[in-house]
């Protein structure tokens, strides 16, 4: 199997640069996940990849290889698009079968991937079917199964799931993550969707305006977000954010109304401006804490799992805090809230990490 | 239970629609639609009645007779003509030749143009190409005639450089009539070309890209990816190139008006020729009529075949 190498990777047009002087490596063998909002680059910078866009500057390498001016067609690669494609007036089994036969493998063993691809993705049922007959989801998986069986060495995902059904959505996203955990594959997947990047991925590659702000497992960014956008665009609710007139610097030492204690922060102490918390690291108690603040309750929601969404209001700060089922439905108007310094991570004027 | 689920079926079905304006709003798109619909009724529904009926009469604007009540007897008249039906057999090779040579061409031009969006000059090459199309068929038909003209034409200009004897097409036996179909095609293809670019437009581009990435052969990514897409708009393409070829005359009537001897008289030529020269006008209708007839049978044929394939894929 291949890495993906890019280096100084740029992508302009006209005017506008999608992707801006990237310099990153997909790792061999492991699914690595795109992830960003609309318009920051992740799609052309996989159509580079797939060699459907010709970067503006900089090389693209398949392990050793340079495929920057190599075509689609000779880079043996796999991709399933955003919209379902079908090979039409064809059957289920025959779209499975249509790239493999430039591999020019014996029938046992195309019979063989096809039905074990069929079988992972539910498809046996249907592989008599003509493909027009079928819904979205259904085209989207045979589209799956298709890059799949093929058994290229790399296989690009652009946001396969966006465009279907909520059902098919779940079920297809389930049948990749079992295809996933079978495949040797170097994977890269698409997606704007953070839910599905935490499900999905061995590692995420954040991208915002052009450029990959962090990329680390899934656990990792999601819990040491590098800058307030990583804090953001992960988590649903994204991080809570404290502005500095909830901060107090004296030194190296930094206090807070709503810390539990004291955080010494050595020399970085002086650029903090602001910091951020998840919604799960706040923690809520009906009655009065030793440290603590008393916060109003503005809304109240029950989520998956029973935990419950408080938005809270200091003062003038709101912050959103998950906290247990219990805890959630004995808070009255007001409770009282702290955050332990483990859950806290500061940030500088620019907005990043410290 | 049974009876719990039907009163909720009928309460969902008697929740009371929101009431749109009706009547307003149906004033208010007929009112919209009113300056077509008045030309088209005033120079199309009502010309086509009024040929239908004048189809029944004996109606000669040069005679001082009364037009009169003749019934079938000019359909009858023109069945007999042994001349009218050389011209009907003659514009249907007419129309075969150049739809085919046409669409041939046009599609092959066509893939040509789609295959290289990024060739420098491509969009002033496409205006430059598509003009014959938007030129009045009367002046190309003019200007073509000057060109082949055995005295003061260009090519006959470059035929006698060149050595050889000078020579009329439009009044050669033999070549008056391919001659009419090279220029039609001249005309026309470029409109088979705008067709098939239209027909490889909507074509997804998401499905092209997949057929790269899948290294589908070139007859796989016809059959499978294009034609599917194509074909509709493609053969709608040739459905109104047929209709049009049909109706060729000012072509014919300007190049060699018919000539030489009867070697170039389409239906249309001959149409004119009864209503505009003899003014014959009962009898021109009538053939009218049968020509429309013959024109929407074309169609049918068509729509029969487009729809067809439409719910096969179904």
């Amino acid at each position: 199997m291949y890495d993906i190498r890019l280096e100084n990777v740029t992508k302009k047009f006209g005017d506008f640069t999608a992707v801006d002087d990237i310099t990153f490596t997909i790792p061999k063998s492991s699914v690595t996940v795109l992830l960003g909002p609309s318009g920051c680059g992740k799609t052309t910078l996989m159509r580079m990849v797939a060699g459907l866009e010709t970067p503006t500057s900089g090389k693209v390498f398949f392990g050793e290889h340079e495929v920057t001016n190599v075509p689609t067609k000779r880079r043996n690669i796999g991709m399933v698009f955003q919209y379902p494609v079908i090979y039409r007036g064809t059957s289920v089994r025959k779209n499975l079968e249509l790239p493999l036969l430039s591999e020019k493998l014996s029938k046992a063993e195309l019979d063989k991937r096809i039905d074990e691809v069929a079988e992972i993705l539910d498809l046996t049922s249907v592989l008599k079917r003509q493909v027009e007959e079928l819904d979205n989801g259904t085209r989207q998986k045979i589209a799956v199964g298709r890059e799949v069986a093929r058994q290229p060495r790399i296989i690009l995902f652009d946001e396969p799931i966006t465009n279907i059904d909520l059902t098919s959505k779940l079920e297809l996203k389930r049948s990749m993550k079992e295809l996933f955990g079978r495949l040797q594959q170097t994977i890269v997947y698409v997606t704007h969707d953070q839910t599905e990047a935490m499900t999905l991925a061995d590692q995420i590659a954040l991208m915002q305006d052009g450029v990959i702000t962090q990329s680390d497992s899934p656990k990792e960014i999601y819990e040491k977000p590098n800058s307030q956008f990583a804090g953001w665009f992960l988590g649903n609710p994204g991080m809570n954010f404290v502005p500095p007139e909830f901060i107090k610097v004296s030194g190296s030492k930094i206090t807070s109304p709503l810390f539990t204690q004291t955080i010494d922060l050595g020399s970085k102490a002086s650029s903090v401006d602001t910091f951020g918390v998840r919604a799960e690291g706040i923690s809520v108690t009906s009655s009065q804490a030793k440290d603590g603040v008393q916060a109003r309750v503005t809304r109240k929601s029950i989520g998956a799992g029973g935990q419950y969404l408080l938005d809270l209001a200091v003062g003038s700060l709101l912050i959103k805090a998950r906290v247990s089922h219990s805890i959630g439905r004995d808070a009255k108007d007001s409770v009282w809230t702290n955050i332990a310094s483990e859950n806290i991570t500061f940030f500088d004027k620019a907005g990043k990490a410290l | 239970m049974a009876k719990s689920v039907e009163t909720l079926e009928k309460s969902i079905k008697d929740v009371p629609k929101a009431k749109k304006p009706e009547s307003k709003k149906n004033w208010f798109s007929w009112g919209l639609l009113a300056p077509v619909l008045f030309f088209f009724i005033l120079m199309s529904v009502l010309p086509t009645i009024w040929m239908f009926g004048l189809a029944f009469y004996d109606y000669t604007l040069t005679s001082a007779n009364k037009p009169k009540l003749i019934g079938f007897r000019n359909f009858f008249d023109f069945l007999a003509n042994q001349q009218l039906a050389g011209s009907v057999s003659r514009t249907f090779v007419f129309l075969l030749c150049a739809v085919v040579i046409q669409t041939f061409l046009g599609i092959l031009i066509g893939v040509l143009f789609w295959k290289n969006d990024k060739m420098p000059g491509r969009r002033l090459a496409l205006t430059l190409f598509f003009t014959p199309m938007v030129v009045t068929p009367i002046a190309t038909s003019l200007f073509w005639k000057f060109i082949l003209d055995p005295t003061l034409g260009v090519m006959n200009y470059l035929v006698s450089v060149l050595g050889f004897e000078r020579f009329d097409t439009l009044t050669d036996q033999t070549l008056a009539f391919p001659t009419l179909v090279f220029v039609d095609t001249w005309m026309w293809t470029p409109f088979m070309t705008l067709m098939t670019l239209a027909a490889l437009g909507s074509v997804p581009k998401a499905e092209l890209e997949a057929a790269q990435v899948d290294r589908l052969p070139l007859t796989r990514l016809i059959t499978t990816v294009i034609w599917p897409h194509a074909k509709f708009i493609l053969g709608l393409g040739i459905l109104l190139r047929t209709i049009d070829a049909f109706k060729t005359m000012d072509l014919a009537y300007v190049m060699t008006g018919g000539g030489p001897g009867d070697r170039t008289e389409l239906i249309a030529v001959s149409l004119y020729r009864f209503a505009f020269k003899s003014f014959k006008l009962g009898y021109s209708s009538a053939v009218s009529v049968f020509l429309m007839f013959i024109a929407i049978a074309l169609t049918a044929i068509y729509l029969y075949i487009l729809n067809a394939r439409k719910k096969a894929e179904q």
